[in-house]
């Protein structure tokens, strides 16, 4: 055995296993978690964002909203009729059709 | 020195985006990475935890990852820089759970005493040296590409090496027949 064996053997004692799925699984979720951080993080971000603009811009929105509200009431009135009579008669619809009713 | 044909597909695959890409690198050079660490740090228990911040740390740069690197150097590269900024760390906490290492098979009665006199010559060792020696003499790198892991000249790898093998071969008693 050469000294250099020698070394090497003695060094191949701290040899981690080739395969390690405990150690992968554990980079895996580490990961998973880092970049759910960094998601929530500009979600955060952008919300913060959103709501400084609209809070500086107010003054200028209430007004037109007021306005524009005035006028669209009616025609929200009766969309939102619509899709309760659709969303009520579909379900009728749909338990009708159904055997066990 | 160049990827090979596995490695080349995986790194492009992940530099596409593909986290399972990256997930197959883990797997393929957590050993190299590990090993490097525990013996650049000796503590196994703090290598594992920085070979963990040294694949976190390369996915995000894995697209500067140019082609014709080792991908082995490369993040034994990454490993260094984080063992050197552990090491300045004064405040950081050395208490680390250590009862997995507990479980290791133990090794044959007549190389307990090299083993620990191996760890304590590397734990007297500078260290770049140390580092040296852990790649070029314990993980069969090249010269040139522990250079290029540790980012140090090639001639000073050389004789890193050179005086590491010396010290460690005087201190086990052993004949440098080289």
């Amino acid at each position: 055995m050469t000294p250099d064996d020698r070394l090497k053997a003695l060094f191949a004692q701290d040899e981690p296993p080739a395969r390690d799925p405990v150690f992968s699984a554990a980079v895996g979720e580490r990961l998973v978690r880092r970049r759910w951080l960094q998601d929530m993080a500009l979600l955060a971000g952008l919300s913060v964002l959103g709501a400084i603009t609209l809070w500086a811009m107010w003054p200028v929105l209430q007004p037109a909203l007021t306005a524009v509200s005035d006028r669209l009431a009616p025609a929200a009135w009766a969309l939102a009729l619509a899709f309760s009579a659709v969303a009520i008669l579909g379900g009728f619809g749909e338990r009708a059709a159904s055997p066990e009713s | 020195m160049k990827l090979d044909g596995l490695d080349e597909s995986l790194v492009a695959a992940a530099q596409a985006g593909s986290a399972q890409a990256f997930s197959r690198l883990v797997d393929r050079h957590q050993q190299a990475v590990r090993a490097f660490l525990r013996r650049a740090c000796g503590d196994w228990a703090e290598a594992d935890d920085l070979a963990q911040e040294t694949f976190l740390a390369a996915w995000p740069r894995i697209g500067r990852l140019q082609a014709g690197g080792s991908v082995r150097a490369w993040l034994c590269g990454i490993a260094y820089r984080k063992h050197l900024t552990a090491r300045r760390s004064a405040a950081r906490s050395r208490a680390r759970d250590t009862a997995w290492e507990q479980e290791r098979p133990p090794a044959p009665a007549g190389q307990i005493d090299d083993r620990l006199t191996l760890e304590t010559v590397m734990g007297d060792l500078p260290p770049d040296q140390r580092a040296c020696v852990a790649l070029c003499l314990a993980a069969d790198f090249s010269h040139a590409e522990a250079a290029e892991a540790l980012d140090l000249p090639l001639g000073t790898v050389k004789s890193h090496v050179t005086r590491g093998r010396a010290r460690l071969l005087s201190a086990l008693g052993v004949e440098d027949d080289a």
